[in-house]
């Protein structure tokens, strides 16, 4: 009787030893599975990253973001350059300097910078500066 | 293709905060230069509907129009509007960036009255031409 026991025992735990072993073996594979797509995504987001950031039009976009823009010169801009500019070609005018070839030249320079840029107040000011150096525009 | 969705996903949120973050820097700047004096007018940015005509190949869906609205209780003169909209227009920083963030509008408006100047503003910048799959 406990002979019949004892075999009964121990074939059961060879029974389920056998079925653990299967069990671990199969989630194994799961597990791997699970890893190797894991990569296969990794890469093709990766390469489709790569990929996309290379077009033409991606590259137009990335680059027009990059740059800064200056919005306190704008507001500014708006509603002071007007009467800058238009102190400035008076005082920069190339006729005022009809003489002096020297004189002439540098305010055909600034002349035309003035003009290129009649909507900036910043780089007016810039000018200004220069001009006063250059010409002396604030002497009667 | 799924990619390509993704990437569109990806890039209408990033866009989406973009114009946000544009349209909030340009209403500080401008609510700080009223306070300080600089500007004797407030100006405020916002969406607008914009024109389906003026469409190019950054055009938003919806809402394409840039507009400025300058609060000063009266009616603007034709050459006031001009003035602000060629200040903006001249920045080609600034206009590059409103045509990449879906923009092709510009409307600028006083709060009073029910005119108000509008451009296309792809004329103001060389747009290269890009292929259909890009």
């Amino acid at each position: 009787m406990n002979d019949t026991l004892i075999q009964k025992g121990v074939a059961l735990a060879g029974q389920t030893v056998s079925q653990e072993a299967g069990n671990s073996l199969f989630l194994n594979w799961w597990m791997w599975l699970a890893f190797v797509e894991f990569i296969i995504i990794i890469f093709l987001l990766f390469k489709k990253r790569v990929k996309s950031e290379g077009t033409a039009k991606r590259r137009f976009k990335k680059e027009a973001l990059g740059q800064e823009v200056d919005f306190d010169n704008i507001i500014d801009s708006s509603f002071n350059s007007a009467h800058l500019y238009d102190e400035l070609k008076v005082k920069c005018h190339p006729d005022r300097f009809p003489t002096d070839m020297k004189k002439n030249a540098i305010a055909v320079g600034l002349f035309q910078e003035i003009s290129k840029n009649r909507n900036n107040i910043k780089r007016l000011l810039e000018l200004k500066e220069e001009a006063i150096q250059k010409l002396n525009i604030n002497q009667p | 293709m799924f990619d390509n969705a993704w990437n569109n996903i990806l890039d209408w949120f990033r866009d989406r905060s973009e114009r946000a973050k544009l349209l909030r820097s340009f209403n500080e700047s401008a609510r700080a230069a009223f306070v300080a004096g600089i500007a004797p007018t407030l100006l405020k940015a916002s969406i607008s509907k914009g024109d389906s005509a003026y469409r190019h190949q950054f055009s938003n869906w919806l809402n394409t129009g840039f507009r400025i609205q300058a609060f000063t209780g009266r009616v603007l003169a034709k050459e006031e509007l001009v003035r602000i909209g060629k200040v903006i227009l001249d920045d080609s920083v600034l206009v590059r960036r409103l045509i990449v963030l879906g923009w092709d509008t510009l409307e600028i408006h006083g709060d009073a009255g029910t005119y108000g100047c509008r451009w296309q503003l792809k004329d103001f910048i060389p747009l290269p031409k890009f292929n259909g799959d890009e």
